[in-house]
């Protein structure tokens, strides 16, 4: 129980004291202090499971942490107090450069909403019930519609709608998926059915074959189009470019992570029956689709977020590979070097946008030349998403392709490789021509390196992990 | 045999392809209403032959929320934005509703195929009326152009899915119930007060219109 | 009295009640139709058996003949009012009937369509443009309501497996199941066949019947023409086909209700007299309080009449494949 408590406390303490008169500034510093203390809380929690002493926590029959679970939970509140104290800094550069004011109870809604974000999507990864898992991607959702909706423009408006509805319809297919696989759990294998997850694996072979397997298509369906996989992912562009900085990277960084998290779930449970084939061919071939498909996408593209967005739906792909291929290392590894530097990328991005006050790719040159620190770390972070070597995602999309090669997925590996490949000279192109050439109008460059304090500490990140997961690559692979 | 859990569920489900049939607001908002009665009733029904208590209070819940205060919410959401009638999209109603029959239809040959439900009382004609209506729902919302339409279609994808459940599963544990209920009210709420930003940007609420935001 | 004779007597007793129907029951719904709105309208209204008098008034008076119209108007006239005596003899709109041939269904829906057809026929006769386009209105709905009535009857095949609608109809037949799909076919069917005989009839909400606005008619502007014995006799077809479809709906409620309560014959003809009673004085209230609908929105209304049709047709197959 205390548990729940040191977990929610920050979060709603954070949305609590937003809706206070304290001044804005304070509000912004409070925030970023909270939500440090929100990571170490959470690290000191885990502490057992992460280190690999225990294998699962569980409070309530309802919410447990098991190993996977505690690493995202990491994850995810990191990447949440990045992007919350990098927060502070866009916003008040957004007047003093941009030239927009940003109204008081604008930032406020947006640190509310933030806070109560995070802890719908801790709560993703606590629940040990699918039911309860539903109910968080669906909280999760309705936040979030406020952060994207920050800007209140009309393409702000647009997105944001277009997020809800889709985004809704898609959960309620989950939802469908959700009780089709309680169903499938009343025939006989649990008295009166469950949705506990534990209960539910412990059974698995007893589940009815059929409920079970219309249950996994509907909740793939109804979580991918959380996720973004292709062709559901047309709502994920625009909400993510349309989001504020701080926003889209945490979108990008965790928020797709916790609907891929959902599947991770439930690929977990049909793995474990006889007709395991579906779970694994499904998602490894949809993944590699999503992969070619985002590929293709990035190489006409003209806003740098929506750059970044179709970048990140390339990720997704390629995480819904590692889930098919049933290894939770992988999944987590590739998220991780995704997070990581995606949300670097979005930071500067916004610091780009400020500055540029265009978000057109075609207006943006030079970058090197009006910022040397935000082009060094920018060309860093964008080799380190595509997957350059020696970052980590190299290493996680190489053991991922072997373990495809060695599942015998031909098809998926050469799709999966064609994809990174063309993505990897898009983004390069695209990239080259953000950092080389003149810059088009005069830009003014002021502030303080506090704008670059965030993406810098992501970077070495990026690079910390790429140099420490070289000797995954250098042993037997998993 | 029928018993009248299964009537009132047919009964949704028919009144759901009445909505489809026409763009007066007022009337699809009428039969959304009645619709989710029947639901209730059902929920009441069931309760009372499975002994659920649990289940009363959620049909009280839904005949409240769910009939009364989302058609009463969005009437007046749609008497502030002075819209009565919508556009209407794709198809047009008449052929939509006959459309919607045939997948009514349709949805009947397809629950055969599953294997029946172990707990619950209904044969298949729960799990016709709860995918039939999923079926409603989206049809719903491809024919709707204006953002009002496209909610209601949601709703009853919504309202088929919980069909689906009581009828086979005899509704989910009673938090992931609650839990549901709240997921989608705050959804209509937030949808709801997008609308009216949408009218005030855009001057209409025709999301077909909303395509500035392209690849 | 022998079995023969007593055979006999129960023949010439149920042709002279049918004789009588046919006689006084158009008039009493027309009657019943005026008397309800003029109440409603806060007046008196004319007698219930006004329309009967007024018909008989008509006979005695003369005609008067445009030089442009050729036989057909008279063909047209005897034509629609034999074949709807023939409906008459043939359909089972009331439960007490003298034995007719095979009232095959399809054979039912053609010959109205074949009323249709003389009235049309008699209606262009006349040169007058009015004339005209009350025929292509009446044609229009005629286009759009046929299916409903068509699958209505075919729901009812289905679901007792025979085409003939006198055994379909038949009031022993189907006493097996207790299904609650058995009421529910009926009244499907009964409220289907309601409604598109409201279109049929070109009544309200399709079609203001007391309009004095030629542009808005569609019966009365094909009627325009005729006079005297004539127009007698074609406001008495019309008025018999109001009965014959107000008693086929009738006949759908009442089995519904037979399908749950067990009913005599002489209930059961009581009930169909009273049924098309009770629906003439709901179609009047229905024409005091609707407003006409806007011409282009007809196909909407009509929709749902064929939804309800297809719904019953539906429902029958469904059952007819449960009980596999």
């Amino acid at each position: 129980m205390q548990f729940f408590v040191s977990l929610c406390t920050f979060p709603i303490l954070g949305a609590a004291l937003t809706a206070g008169s304290a001044r804005i500034e304070k509000v912004r510093r409070t925030i970023i202090i909270i939500s440090w203390l929100q990571v170490i809380s959470v690290a000191v929690l885990c502490l057992p499971v992460l280190l690999g002493n225990v294998s699962i926590l569980q409070f309530t029959p309802d919410f447990a942490v098991d190993r996977i679970g505690a690493y995202f939970l990491m994850l995810t509140n990191f990447v949440c107090a990045c992007s919350l104290s990098h927060a502070p800094t866009f916003f008040r550069n957004e007047s003093l450069f941009a030239g927009k004011t940003v109204p008081p109870q604008h930032e406020r809604m947006f640190y509310a909403s933030a806070s109560l974000f995070l802890l719908a999507m801790n709560f993703v990864f606590l629940s040990d019930n699918l039911g309860l898992l539903w109910v968080s991607i669906e909280a999760t959702t309705l936040f979030s519609a406020g952060l994207v909706y920050f800007s209140r423009d009309k393409h702000a408006l647009e997105a944001t709608w277009k997020y809800l509805m889709i985004c809704s319809v898609g959960i309620a297919f989950a939802l469908l998926g959700t009780i089709l696989i309680f169903a499938s759990s009343q025939h006989g294998a649990i008295q009166g059915g469950s949705l506990n997850v534990r209960q539910l694996l412990g059974c698995a072979k007893q589940l009815e074959p059929k409920l079970l397997e219309l249950g996994y298509i509907f909740c793939l369906l109804g979580y991918g189009t959380k996720a973004g996989i292709f062709p559901l992912h047309t709502w994920l562009p625009d909400a993510h470019s349309e989001a504020p900085a701080p926003a889209s990277a945490m979108l990008s960084g965790a928020l797709l992570n916790c609907a891929l998290f959902a599947i991770w779930r439930i690929t977990e449970l049909v793995r474990l029956t006889e007709h395991h084939a579906i779970c694994e061919s499904v998602p490894i071939f949809w993944g590699a689709l999503t992969a070619l498909a985002a590929g293709l996408f990035l190489v006409h593209q003209y806003g740098i977020k929506r750059l970044w967005a179709y970048s990140s739906i390339e990720n997704v792909g390629i995480m819904l590979v590692a889930i098919g291929l049933g290894s939770p290392l992988l999944f987590f590894l590739q998220a991780l070097n995704h997070s990581v530097a995606k949300v670097a990328l979005f930071l500067l991005s916004g610091n780009i946008i400020q500055y540029y006050k265009t978000k057109d790719l075609s207006q943006i040159r030079g970058l090197l030349q009006v910022s040397p620190t935000c082009g060094i770390l920018f060309a860093i972070c964008a080799a380190a998403v595509t997957g350059m070597p020696p970052f980590g995602a190299f290493i996680a999309e190489w053991l991922i392709l072997a373990k495809s090669a060695d599942a015998t997925q031909g098809i998926a590996v050469g799709i999966l490789l064609v994809a990174l490949a063309i993505s990897f000279v898009a983004v390069s192109i695209h990239v080259a021509r953000v950092l080389w050439g003149t810059p088009k109008s005069e830009i003014a460059l002021s502030g303080t390196f506090a704008k670059y304090l965030i993406p810098s500490l992501l970077c070495l990140c990026t690079i910390v992990l790429g140099l420490s997961a070289l000797p995954l690559i250098m042993v037997k692979p998993i | 045999m029928m018993s009248s859990i299964d009537l009132c569920v047919l009964c949704a489900a028919v009144l759901a392809c009445l909505m489809v049939g026409s763009l007066h607001l007022r009337l699809n908002l009428w039969l959304y209403g009645a619709e989710t009665l029947c639901i209730a009733l059902a929920t009441l029904f069931t309760a009372q032959s499975h002994s659920e208590s649990g289940l009363i209070y959620i049909a009280l819940l839904i005949a409240g929320l769910k009939a009364a205060g989302i058609p009463l919410f969005l009437g007046w959401t749609s008497e502030k934005l002075n819209v009565h009638r919508d556009v209407g999209a794709v198809i047009a109603p008449p052929l939509a509703m006959h459309l919607t029959i045939i997948l009514l239809a349709f949805s009947f040959i397809l629950t055969r195929g599953l294997p029946a439900p172990s707990m619950a009382a209904s044969g298949w004609y729960g799990a016709t009326a709860g995918i039939s209506l999923l079926f409603t729902g989206l049809v719903v919302m491809l024919t709707r152009r204006l953002a009002i339409g496209q909610i209601l279609g949601f709703l009853v994808i919504e309202n088929g899915i919980y069909v689906f459940a009581l009828t086979q599963t005899l509704g989910m544990p009673m938090l992931v119930e609650m839990g549901v209920l709240l997921d989608m009210l705050v959804g209509v709420m937030v949808s709801g007060l997008l609308v009216f930003r949408i009218q005030k940007s855009f001057e209409h609420i025709d999301v077909a219109q909303l395509t500035s935001l392209k690849e | 009295m022998t079995d023969a004779n007593i055979h006999l007597l129960k023949i010439c007793s149920d042709w002279i009640l049918f004789v009588l129907c046919i006689v006084l029951v158009p008039p009493l719904c027309l009657g019943l139709i005026r008397k309800t709105k003029a109440r409603l309208q806060n007046r008196v209204g004319p007698p219930l058996f006004q329309p009967l008098l007024d018909l008989l008034k008509l006979c005695k008076k003369g005609e008067t003949i445009s030089s442009t119209m050729s036989g057909t108007f008279r063909l047209s006239t005897v034509v629609v009012l034999a074949t709807m005596l023939v409906l008459a003899w043939m359909t089972p709109w009331l439960s007490f009937k003298p034995w007719s041939p095979n009232a095959d269904l399809f054979l039912i829906v053609y010959l109205f369509a074949l009323a249709r057809v003389f009235t049309l026929l008699g209606a262009l006769d006349s040169g007058s443009a009015f004339g005209a386009f009350g025929a292509s209105r009446e044609v229009t709905l005629g286009l759009l309501v046929e299916p409903a009535l068509l699958l209505g009857l075919v729901a009812l095949g289905l679901f007792s497996g025979s085409s003939d609608l006198r055994l379909i109809f038949a009031y022993s037949h189907f006493q097996y199941l207790g299904a609650t799909a058995v009421p529910g076919i009926w009244l499907l069917v009964g409220i289907s066949i309601l409604l598109s005989s409201l279109v049929e009839l070109s009544r309200m909400p399709v079609d203001d019947p007391t309009t004095h606005l030629e542009l808005t008619m569609v019966h009365e502007a094909m009627i325009l023409e005729a006079s005297g014995r004539n127009l007698a006799f074609i406001e008495f077809a019309h008025a018999l086909r109001m009965s014959i479809l107000f008693g086929l709906a009738a006949q759908c409620f009442v089995h519904a209700a037979a399908a749950v309560w067990c009913m005599s014959a002489l209930t059961e003809g009581l009930l169909s007299i009273g049924g098309i009673c009770v629906i003439a004085i709901s179609v009047g209230v229905l024409e005091s309080l609707s407003v006409k609908l806007q011409w282009r929105k007809v196909p909407e209304f009509v929709a749902y009449v064929v939804s309800m049709s297809l719904l019953a047709a539906f429902v029958a197959a469904g059952t007819g494949v449960a009980r596999l």
